[in-house]
């Protein structure tokens, strides 16, 4: 399938239906992707992306799996902070990105703090969820057998609500791909969002379009990685996402 | 005074809506017995001065049996909810390395009872002490075997590392050295193996089996069973009757069961203890004088036997009054 379009449009590029200038054959592109990873260039931008996509993404998870088990397992945790996270889960992050650049400036610190609050919601939300639909039998088991409050913490709880915190992480990955390339958009100095916004502004489609490939490759590898990792942490679970 | 005059003080809509006034009855009637086990506070109600100065003084209680329930009662709800009296005053003395069996019908507040003498549910009203120490924790020397084995096992453990939850958090206890203990346990409900697979790959009774292996690893000195047969088919059941038979006996542990299964708690019990329905409350116990070993076909069919399970049957479908 993904072939057959990529050849509707090289014929159609070739055939000068479409504007080479803007869709450039994909030969081309393919070529141009070769050039920009055999030549190693495309390490510096990558690390860039991946260090805020990396750093953000389990600063927020680790955070948010903290609070969703405290608010998860005590309602005064849950009632203190269940209306400012009302609040502020469903605004979308992109909007969040002028005021932040206000306070934050245009450096990492900010693009850190955009990708980490859309990382942070779906963890809290699915880790709250996961903490409140363990039975009460599992954690009676626990109790009986003297366990104490920390021990069932790290030894039931968390585990039993594995399987619903990893699947709020897999939406939160694609959220942080998501933000972090806006973010770099908005104020990258090498990332790969800035780098494609770049070529767009200097009309160089041909490598545009390779960067969003390698950006597709990178968006398709990671999760990949995630399912496989998954697979093996929570291969007792029917829960699983795959 | 009546629960529903109660409630209709407290009826907004009423004009002689009293604000939570609550006027103390004159009479010892039920309701009042009711009232007490609500709201005076357990020791006062529930035991005996002599009793009462004993624990003030830490010391032992004179001729005390093993594990004591004294006057539990368990309400839910609050004074301006409705009110749910779930048992009511309810005594038991359990000697040690006794096996006693409650016996009740569905919904009769058993598990709610059998949470409470575990430590895991505070009571409204009574205590529950066990060898002089009063219960406020699920005891150490307790162990609580669940009627719903598939929710109490942990899904990502091995089966070997379920068992070895019960002891591996214990001092002196490396990884190594729990599953070496807990593979003995294994070995004795006939598991051995199926030690490294998962409890989900196994059926019902293999499964209740690791959880039996899983209790008694925690060396209890106490058991209680929640219903624990319940969810197993006929044939698996006696087998596992059996099997925890087989395993009392050899380590002498006190065993508290409950059940709506008359025929199991006279084959399993040396006693057996009847509750009532809601609100609940111990209304007869039996000792069974049953011969051990027992045996799944000819211990069924003694007269002895049959006359129990015809005593006790009659009493919970209500044929007869209990006085």
């Amino acid at each position: 399938m993904v072939l057959l379009v990529l050849a509707a449009i090289e014929t159609a590029v070739r055939l000068g239906m479409l504007n080479a200038a803007l869709v450039p054959p994909p030969t081309t592109v393919a070529q141009r992707t070769f050039e920009i990873v055999a030549s190693g260039v495309f390490l510096a931008p990558l690390g860039t992306t991946l260090y805020l996509l990396f750093v953000a993404y389990f600063a927020a998870s680790l955070l948010a799996v903290i609070l969703g088990l405290l608010m998860g397992r005590f309602v005064a945790m849950y009632n203190l902070f269940e209306p400012l996270v009302e609040l502020l889960r469903p605004l979308p992050k992109p909007a969040l990105l002028p005021p932040l650049i206000l306070f934050l400036g245009l450096g990492d610190v900010m693009k850190l703090v955009v990708v980490g609050l859309a990382v942070f919601f779906p963890v809290l939300i699915n880790t709250v969820q996961g903490v409140r639909g363990i039975d009460p039998v599992l954690i009676n088991t626990a109790r009986t057998f003297g366990c104490g409050r920390f021990a069932i913490l790290l030894k039931v709880i968390l585990p039993a609500s594995l399987p619903l915190i990893l699947a709020g992480m897999r939406v939160s990955l694609a959220l942080g791909m998501i933000l972090v390339v806006i973010a770099e958009m908005l104020a990258g100095t090498g990332g790969l969002g800035y780098l494609i916004l770049d070529m767009q502004r200097s009309f160089r489609a041909q490598i545009m379009y390779a960067w969003l490939v390698i950006l597709a490759v990178l968006g398709y590898a990671l999760n990949a990685i995630f399912l496989a990792l998954e697979r093996r942490v929570i291969h007792w679970s029917a829960a699983r996402s795959d | 005074m009546s629960i529903t005059m109660l409630r209709i003080m407290i009826d907004p809509g009423c004009p002689f809506r009293l604000k939570a006034h609550w006027t103390r009855p004159r009479l010892d009637t039920f309701s009042h017995r009711c009232y007490s086990a609500f709201f005076e506070r357990p020791q006062a109600d529930a035991m005996d001065p002599a009793d009462n100065s004993a624990v003030q003084d830490g010391a032992q209680l004179q001729g005390s049996a093993y594990l004591r329930i004294q006057g539990v009662s368990k309400s839910y709800g609050t004074e301006t909810d409705r009110m749910k009296l779930a048992l009511y005053d309810i005594s038991l003395d359990v000697a040690e390395g006794e096996f006693l069996a409650v016996v009740g019908p569905s919904g009769c507040g058993k598990s709610t009872f059998l949470q409470i003498v575990a430590g895991l549910i505070a009571p409204s009203a009574g205590r529950v002490t066990l060898d002089s120490q009063v219960v406020n924790a699920p005891p150490e020397s307790m162990v609580y075997l669940f009627q719903q084995y598939t929710k109490s096992l942990f899904p990502w453990r091995t089966v070997i590392d379920n068992v070895a939850f019960a002891v591996e958090h214990k001092a002196g206890m490396s990884r190594d050295k729990a599953r070496e203990h807990s593979r003995r346990y294994l070995d004795m409900v006939g598991l051995a193996e199926s030690a490294v697979r998962y409890p989900w790959q196994l059926s019902g009774g293999m499964q209740q089996r690791v959880a039996i292996a899983r209790a008694l690893a925690a060396q209890p000195r106490v058991l209680l069973m929640d219903e624990p047969f319940s969810s197993v088919d006929a044939l698996t059941r006696l087998g596992l009757h059996s099997l925890i038979l087989d395993l009392w006996q050899k380590q002498r542990f006190t065993v508290l069961l409950v059940t709506h299964d008359v025929d199991e708690a006279v084959f399993l019990a040396d006693r057996v203890a009847v509750l009532s329905v809601l609100p609940s409350t111990i209304v007869r116990s039996i000792p069974t004088r049953l011969p051990r070993p027992r045996d799944s076909i000819a211990t069924r069919e003694l007269p002895h036997f049959l006359e129990l399970r015809h005593q006790l049957l009659e009493m919970l479908l209500g044929r007869t009054q209990i006085a």
